[in-house]
């Protein structure tokens, strides 16, 4: 049973240009912290010098993106290492392969729980990634 | 601690059939979280294609092996994303989805989505470990 109420807290990238909730001024916060888990906000391909949208090739985007992820945790006190399940979502269903050859650069080894589809994605952003983390 | 849930049966580890870069399941600060599940023979890993029902039905089944083996089970979710090619088939879902959680139903999303390898339904969980 749990004997004390866990508190929550709002967590931000190191890097402010990555902060877009806060620059558009949209409802969300990059991530929240709650006991050992970190929830991060679904982020996009951002690029980290200008703080403005990628919208390259989907590998590049990716690559920013998962970047982009990278930077938060590690701002937050986790890292790559430490995730636990991912949301993948893409624009076109068709990038999956191309997508899974730059993600496992980032987890060279035992991956987390993942599921990818593709809808519809805001600011046409050609993927938009989602993790759950340990903090420890 | 985060730990790998390996696969209890060949054919329920997605990476090792289509190459989906993930582990099946990751248990981690009393949490259990499983990559998405698609209809796929237990044993063979191999597509098991049909109605959205008949696929729920699959994936129900596959959980089911997946969180037991990892000591959990479909009565201790908290939490599921169930993602279906065409939204018109919300209340078909529902049909199969109740009879595998009769015993109190967990948080869930249903969205209509582009899934891979031709699947009608995806299903995502959190359990309690």
């Amino acid at each position: 049973m749990m004997t004390e109420k866990l508190a929550r807290s709002a967590i931000q990238p190191k890097n402010a240009l990555l902060n877009v909730s806060r620059s558009a001024n949209l409802p969300h916060v990059p991530g929240i912290r709650v006991g050992d888990y970190l929830f991060l906000s679904g982020m996009g391909p951002i690029d980290p010098r200008t703080g403005g949208r990628n919208h390259g090739p989907i590998a590049e985007q990716v690559r920013t993106t998962l970047s982009n992820v990278k930077h938060l945790l590690e701002s937050a006190g986790s890292s790559l290492e430490r995730v636990v399940r991912v949301h993948v979502v893409l624009a076109d269903i068709s990038h999956l392969d191309e997508m899974d050859r730059v993600y496992r650069e980032f987890f060279p080894v035992n991956p987390p729980a993942r599921t990818a589809w593709s809808m519809q994605l805001r600011f046409g952003n050609g993927c938009e990634i989602e993790c759950v983390a340990l903090v420890d | 601690m985060r730990e790998i849930i390996t696969a209890p049966l060949p054919g329920l580890d997605l990476r090792r059939h289509y190459g989906h870069y993930q582990s099946p399941a990751i248990r981690a600060g009393g949490l259990i979280f499983c990559s998405g599940m698609i209809a796929v023979d237990p044993q063979t890993g191999e597509r098991r294609h049909g109605t959205l029902s008949s696929e729920a039905q699959v994936i129900f089944g596959n959980l089911k092996l997946l969180l037991e083996s990892a000591g959990s089970s479909l009565d201790r979710l908290v939490q599921v994303h169930a993602l279906i090619h065409d939204s018109a088939e919300y209340d078909v879902l529902n049909r199969v989805y109740r009879q595998y959680v009769a015993n109190g139903p967990p948080a869930r999303t249903v969205c209509g989505a582009c899934l891979p390898d031709g699947a009608r339904v995806l299903i995502e969980c959190t359990a309690l470990a």
